[in-house]
Order: structure tokens, then C-alpha cells, then sequence
């Protein structure tokens, strides 16, 4: 009975977790500018964190270890540097675009700008992971984080072109602007398959003790959870289809991006907006400071758990408050939070092969899973879209910034 | 069993005989005797190791600055490796990790910042 009331929980925490700053960031401009042809992308996106999550679970439950210490055995210390310096220095600005979607948040209500919020935040965000245990985190911010169903109700409210939706959900290329559509394309997928989501899952899965009766459960928590995130991700692109494109306008201001709900529900719509904006980030927000915390407490053999008292494992609390304050700096000097969220997906995207394939390696090595390998049609799936989303990244970021100035 | 040193031992979670865990194994000393074979003698946990694996001037200029923070510092700690028992997924130490160098940081942020922090 616990364990399947966990499964729901583990649902509602895919489902809260998955929508954030970056996931709503870029389908709406995707909607915008791309109207449905863009679908494509979001379940491409689903379909490989789905995958990997599952992989992430099965790891922790059939070795016992989580990714980041495995990595750290299997590879030796300097293998384990590379993925964890380049999955740290993008996961501070995602971060930080995490920060900036709670004071944005703030602002929309308050009428005060931004910056003024980001210590705040940090600090609210501070107390939930210093004075708080794991799972008041992963389940108050999670139930909360249902509000985000407001996005369906719209989009069904609204009238979607069925038809239009369904042809979005085949990739094809776009009738302008080919390389602003890729990199949109890679900032969604990005945004969808961010590295430290698979760090979280499995800590999780160890700090509750997970044992071999869970490997159905993971399976459901995957499938279901990442599958109704990116549907409300779906939902998202949908709506921005519906509200931005017929006015012909872009998301290329936070300030726009209230409107998805606001034009079919006027000021209701907007406290909607600026509610599941702010609980959907600072949710993300305690996930990243955690998940950074983890990696490098779990690489370095210390003392680590969310459910520890701090003063059981102070090199670890200490690391998420560093991190924490380091991501707030940005948003405080005054960088934009939206430009701030385009580049970190899209150089998240980008650093995928290097964050995933060590993992793959990892899923196929029998002495850490025995018997519950990787079978090869999973192996082969994440292993092309990482590849290609990465290859694709690295050629459009440039593009993208060259064609935006 | 066999035991391979790279594999089973170097970069290894250790847990302490209180359950704690003890850092990784970050480095291994073997002792070269003269027409005898080697001898594996201890297993090295701390930063300097780690440091000095991943670059030799780094490693020797971090161990510098390590010196400066207090007597015993700018060394890994080392344990013999008679004190080491297999005990999957970790290896186990039978000495408490509180009582040497390898908690030092730990300690030090436990008394200078988390203490200080009310309610914690």
C-alpha cells in the first residue's frame, strides 16, 4: 500500500517537477512562432527523460549506488570532473532562470522589479531544503504544482486546430527562419531532458531506500509522470499557438509570457499565470540546488541526504547554499531571466552528449545491474537524440546569436 | 576473490565502523621492496591526493596551501589497508572517520557556520 501511495506521489512529483521556467519559456515561443510544428520536438523531449529516468531509477534500485558515485568508481576522478564541471556551470544559470521565474512571478503580482526578489527567493527556497525534509519537498511543491492543469483547461477552452496539432507531431522543416527554428527546437528539448533530473531521481531513490520491489513502480513513475509533464508542456505550446501567433507576436520579454492565460481569463488568468510560474520554479529551484548538491557530496564520498539534520552533513548543506547564492547573483545584477533561459536550455542541449553518454555506459555494465540491463532499442534511442540533440545545439547557438544581434 | 585495485578499490566509497561515510579512496600506496615483489600498504583519502591525480603542480601547490591551515594539514590521511573488509556496494574501515583529518572540514563548517544558523 505505501509503496503504490508512492507511486502516485512519485507521479504527482514528475508532473510538478517537470513544467518549469524552461519547459514554459520555450513552448511558448515555439507556439508563437511555429504555431503546432513544434509539438514534435516537446515529445521527442519527453520520450528520452522518460527513458532515462527510468534507466536512473532501475540504477539505484538494482545497484544500490546512485549515478554520480557509480561515475565516479567506474570512470575514476578525472572522467568524473568533465560531466560534473560542465553539468555544474549550466546548471547554475538554469538555476539562476529558475530564480528569475519565482521573481518574475513576484513582480507580475507586486509591480516591484524583479531583482529586488532574487535574494528573497534564494532564500525561501534556502529554507525549504536547510529546515525541510525530502519528501515535504518533492509532495507540498509537487500537489501545488497542479495549478500548472490550468495550461489544458485553456488549451482545450480555446479550440485547438486538432488536425494542425497531430501533423506538428512528425518533424518537418520549417517555411522561415530554419536556424531561429532549430535552435528553439534544441532550447525545447533541452528544457525537457535536463541532466540534473536523473541526479535527483536516483538520490531519491536511495535516500527512501528503494529495494527490488520498486522496479515496476519506477516504471509507471517514468512513464505517466514525464508523460503528463510533457503533455502540460504540450498544453503550453498549444496555447501560445492560440494567443500569440494570431496577433503575430514573439515571446522575447517575460513580460508577455502572462498572456497565455490572462487572454482567455483576464485577471484571473494572470494570478494563474503568476501562480504556477512561481511554485513550478521554486520547485525546480530546490531540485537543481539539491541535485548540484548531491553530485559533488556523492563524487567526493561525504556525508549527504536531504532528510539529515545539517549539522549531520554540513559540507553538503553548505554546497546547496553556495550554489544557491552564486545563482542568485545573476538575477540580481539585473540579467534578463528569459535570455537567461534561452541560453541555458540550448547550451544544456548542447552539453547533452557529454552528460548522458557516460550513463549509457554506466546502464550497460553488468556489474552494477546485473541482470536489469539496458536493452538495445533504449540504448539506441537516447544515444541518437542525445548525439543529434548536441550536434544540432552547437551549430544553431552560434547562429541564433549571430542572426539576433 | 579477487581483488583488482583499480577496479574494487581506487575511487571506492568508504563507510566507517560507525556507518558513516568516509570519503573515497582517492589514492593507493604500494611499498617497493628490494627482490621481493610489491606490497599493497595503505589507501590514501583527502584533497591532496585527489588534486595531485588530477595535476602534479596543482596537486603540490593545493598541498601548500593545506599546510598553512594548521599542523598535520598538506597530506592526504592514510589507512592501512589491513583495516580495509569488502562490504558491497562500499568498502569498510574499522576506525571512526570523526576521530582523524578526513572529517576535518566537515567539523570545521558543523562548528563555524551550521551551528550559527538558528534552529539547525
Amino acid at each position: 500500500m505505501k509503496r503504490w501511495l508512492g507511486v502516485a506521489l512519485g507521479i504527482v512529483t514528475s508532473i510538478g517537477g517537470f513544467l518549469e521556467i524552461g519547459s514554459i519559456a520555450t513552448a511558448a515561443q515555439g507556439g508563437a512562432e511555429y504555431r503546432y510544428q513544434l509539438a514534435w520536438a516537446i515529445v521527442l523531449g519527453t520520450i528520452c527523460i522518460a527513458l532515462l529516468i527510468e534507466m536512473s531509477g532501475r540504477f539505484a534500485v538494482a545497484s544500490k549506488h546512485t549515478i554520480a558515485d557509480a561515475m565516479r568508481e567506474r570512470f575514476g576522478i578525472h572522467f568524473f570532473m568533465v560531466p560534473l564541471v560542465l553539468v555544474f556551470f549550466i546548471s547554475v544559470l538554469v538555476l539562476a532562470a529558475e530564480i528569475g521565474g519565482v521573481a518574475v512571478a513576484v513582480e507580475l503580482v507586486t509591480g516591484i522589479h524583479y531583482p529586488v526578489w532574487a535574494l528573497p527567493v534564494a532564500l525561501l527556497a534556502w529554507g525549504l531544503l536547510w529546515y525541510g525534509t525530502f519528501s515535504i519537498i518533492e509532495n507540498a511543491i509537487s500537489l501545488l504544482g497542479l495549478i500548472t492543469i490550468a495550461f489544458v483547461v485553456a488549451a482545450v477552452h480555446l479550440g485547438p486546430d486538432w488536425h494542425a496539432l497531430a501533423v506538428g507531431l512528425a518533424p518537418t522543416l520549417p517555411a522561415k527562419q530554419p536556424a531561429h527554428y532549430w535552435f528553439i527546437a534544441v532550447s525545447i528539448l533541452g528544457a525537457s531532458i535536463s541532466p540534473y533530473l536523473f541526479y535527483f531521481y536516483s538520490s531519491g531513490a536511495i535516500e527512501e531506500k528503494w529495494d527490488e520491489t520498486y522496479f515496476g513502480p519506477n516504471r509507471v513513475i517514468a512513464a505517466i509522470g514525464m508523460g503528463f509533464g510533457g503533455f502540460l508542456s504540450v498544453a503550453v505550446l498549444v496555447v501560445a499557438a492560440l494567443v500569440y501567433a494570431p496577433r503575430g507576436m514573439k515571446v522575447e520579454e517575460y513580460k508577455q509570457l502572462p498572456l497565455l492565460l490572462s487572454s482567455p481569463w483576464g485577471r484571473v488568468g494572470f494570478l494563474l499565470f503568476a501562480g504556477s510560474l512561481f511554485i513550478t520554479c521554486i520547485g525546480a529551484t530546490a531540485e537543481i540546488a539539491l541535485a548540484l548538491a548531491y553530485k559533488i557530496a556523492q563524487g567526493f564520498g561525504w556525508n549527504w541526504g536531504e532528510d539529515l539534520e545539517p549539522s549531520a552533513d554540513a559540507r553538503f548543506s553548505v554546497t546547496y547554499t553556495i550554489i544557491l547564492l552564486a545563482s542568485t547573483l545573476l538575477v540580481v545584477v539585473g540579467v534578463d531571466p528569459l535570455k537567461l533561459t534561452n541560453l541555458s536550455m540550448a547550451l544544456t542541449a548542447a552539453s547533452l552528449p557529454v552528460a548522458i553518454l557516460p550513463f549509457l555506459v554506466l546502464m550497460n555494465d553488468r556489474r552494477y545491474l546485473g541482470d536489469h540491463t539496458n536493452g538495445w532499442l533504449g540504448n539506441l534511442a537516447i544515444l541518437v537524440i542525445s548525439v543529434l540533440a548536441g550536434i544540432v545545439a552547437i551549430v544553431s547557438i552560434p547562429l541564433e546569436i549571430i542572426g539576433g544581434s | 576473490m579477487q581483488v583488482l585495485l583499480i577496479r574494487d578499490v581506487l575511487d571506492n566509497q568508504l563507510i566507517d565502523a560507525t556507518g558513516q561515510n568516509a570519503g573515497k579512496v582517492d589514492g593507493i600506496v604500494l611499498e617497493l621492496r628490494a627482490g621481493e615483489p610489491p606490497r599493497v600498504r595503505f589507501v590514501e583519502v583527502g584533497p591532496v591526493t585527489l588534486a595531485r591525480r588530477l595535476n602534479r603542480r596543482f596537486g603540490d601547490w593545493f598541498a601548500r596551501l593545506d599546510a598553512r591551515l594548521g599542523s598535520g594539514r598538506g597530506a592526504s590521511v592514510r589507512i592501512p589497508i589491513s583495516r580495509i573488509t569488502l562490504d558491497e556496494p562500499s568498502l569498510r574501515i574499522d576506525l571512526v572517520a570523526a576521530s582523524t583529518p578526513i572529517m576535518a572540514l566537515e567539523k570545521w563548517l558543523r562548528r563555524t557556520i551550521v551551528s550559527r544558523i538558528p534552529w539547525s
